[in-house]
């Protein structure tokens, strides 16, 4: 079968892949991209745990196909930190140890990211609503929520 | 799981998507969203030898309302963009929320509502909004294009009026005036549920407890999404009174033929959906 040459923006930089048609974006990322950070939970969009910001919106990488992905731009948890210093929603999620596992972890980061990104001052029930769509097995979503909420006051300043 | 293996094609017209239809036949699938195409994929009900992906047709991206046609929904234009839409919101309201209440943030992010009424399973979220606002259904095919009442788009589970080679450019709802809705999402859970049950409530001409007209379209409990014929005769030019709205529960029994399944019974389906068509007449005239 024949390979499709996407060009694309990930993480803010730019790239070139050849990639075959039923490579989904979550596995170019962890098996050709060595972006590990994105977990595959269920591989149906059920619960988020591969979610990536595309084009500014959170999306289930597992439901997006690799040839897909030409000219758009991907953000991953790994996008996040400026080198050893991490983002204000990462810093958020350990001050407010809202996480067990850690499974969830970056599915819910981003959701919060996109969330963030285009509401700065989200009441509870819009939190609530951005993550709606990231399974946390461990139920851990109270301290999930104190964290994006401590991450949103923090990046109004 | 990995995907089987299926050819990616990128048409930049609705003519060049028709053709490929046309081209591969059966083999060839349409992909927009992929929240329902690659889930099947993946789960092996499908096997697509060909995937036609609609996105980059630049004429299929649009959300648009003008007073004398209404709004025009293109066939790439995502459920987010729809529920968040202001005149979706403002002359569409029972849609906004329907198309609100489908999968999660993620799912509606790239999820159509072109994609869902394709996909004609009789619990779709859209569906009875599009039922009570009279939607039409806009086809193009290699032979022309054809214009399609929504009541008539869907033929049972999983199928619909479409032929091979034809694909829905796009939904057209008239506009409307001096109406009100509500749509109820009954599901498990919040998010990320299919509906046990849909129900779409439009009073038209309220004046006090007087209606000119009420419309009414459910979910999951027939074949396909349907209208309540049977109740909305009931409930022209009526006085809604305690006495009517039991009896317009009655006879919502007789408007659906509901099945049990995973999500639920049918004798439970039967119970909420006259509960929530009641409940739909009674929160918009605030009684």
């Amino acid at each position: 079968m024949e390979n499709y040459k996407i060009s694309f923006v990930i993480n803010s930089r730019k790239k070139e892949l050849e990639v075959p048609a039923n490579m989904t974006l979550l596995e170019m990322l962890r098996e050709k991209l060595g972006l590990t950070g994105t977990k595959c939970g269920c591989g149906g969009g059920e619960c988020g745990a591969c979610t990536v910001i595309m084009n500014n919106k959170a999306v289930n990488s597992c439901l997006v196909l690799a040839p897909e992905v030409d000219d758009s731009e991907i953000f991953t948890v790994e996008g996040l930190a400026q080198g050893r210093e991490l983002d204000v929603i990462q810093e958020a999620f350990v001050e407010n140890s809202a996480l067990q596992c850690g499974y969830c972890t970056p599915g819910m980061i981003m959701s919060a990211k996109a969330l963030l990104t285009k509401n700065p001052n989200p009441t509870d029930e819009e939190i609530r609503e951005g993550i709606s769509g990231n399974l946390c097995r461990c139920t851990g979503y109270e301290k999930i929520v104190e964290a994006i909420k401590c991450a949103a006051e923090k990046m109004r300043g | 799981m990995k995907l089987a293996q299926f050819q990616y094609l990128v048409p930049k017209t609705v003519e060049e998507a028709c053709q490929f239809l046309v081209e591969y036949g059966p083999g060839a699938i349409v992909l927009c969203g992929g929240t329902d195409v690659v889930v099947r994929m993946r789960d092996g009900v499908i096997k697509p030898e060909y995937l036609v992906d609609i996105k980059k047709i630049p004429e299929l991206n649009k959300i648009h309302y003008d007073e004398t046609v209404g709004l025009t929904i293109g066939a790439t234009a995502t459920l987010n963009e729809i529920s968040n839409s202001e005149v979706v919101q403002k002359y569409y309201s029972v849609l906004s929320d329907g198309a609100h209440e489908i999968g999660s943030l993620q799912v509606r992010n790239r999820g159509t509502l072109v994609g869902n009424i394709c996909n004609a399973s009789p619990l779709a979220d859209t569906a009875p909004a599009l039922l009570v606002y009279n939607a039409k259904v806009k086809i193009q095919g290699i032979q022309g294009t054809r214009v399609v009442p929504i009541g008539e788009f869907f033929t049972g589970p999983g199928s619909t009026v479409l032929e091979s080679g034809e694909i829905v450019t796009e939904v057209i709802i008239p506009p409307i005036t001096d109406a009100e809705g509500k749509y109820f999402k009954h599901a498990r859970r919040k998010a990320v549920d299919l509906s046990s049950i849909g129900v779409a409530v439009l009073v038209l001409g309220k004046n006090e407890n007087e209606i000119s007209e009420v419309r009414i379209a459910l979910a999951a409990v027939a074949p396909t999404p349907v209208r309540a014929k049977n109740t909305e005769a009931l409930l022209k030019n009526a006085k809604i009174t305690p006495e009517l709205l039991e009896k317009v529960k009655e006879t919502v029994l007789t408007d659906i033929s509901p099945i049990s399944d995973i999500r639920a019974s049918k004798e439970y389906r039967y119970e909420i959906s006259s509960v929530l068509v009641k409940r739909g007449i009674e929160e918009i005239l605030g009684m």
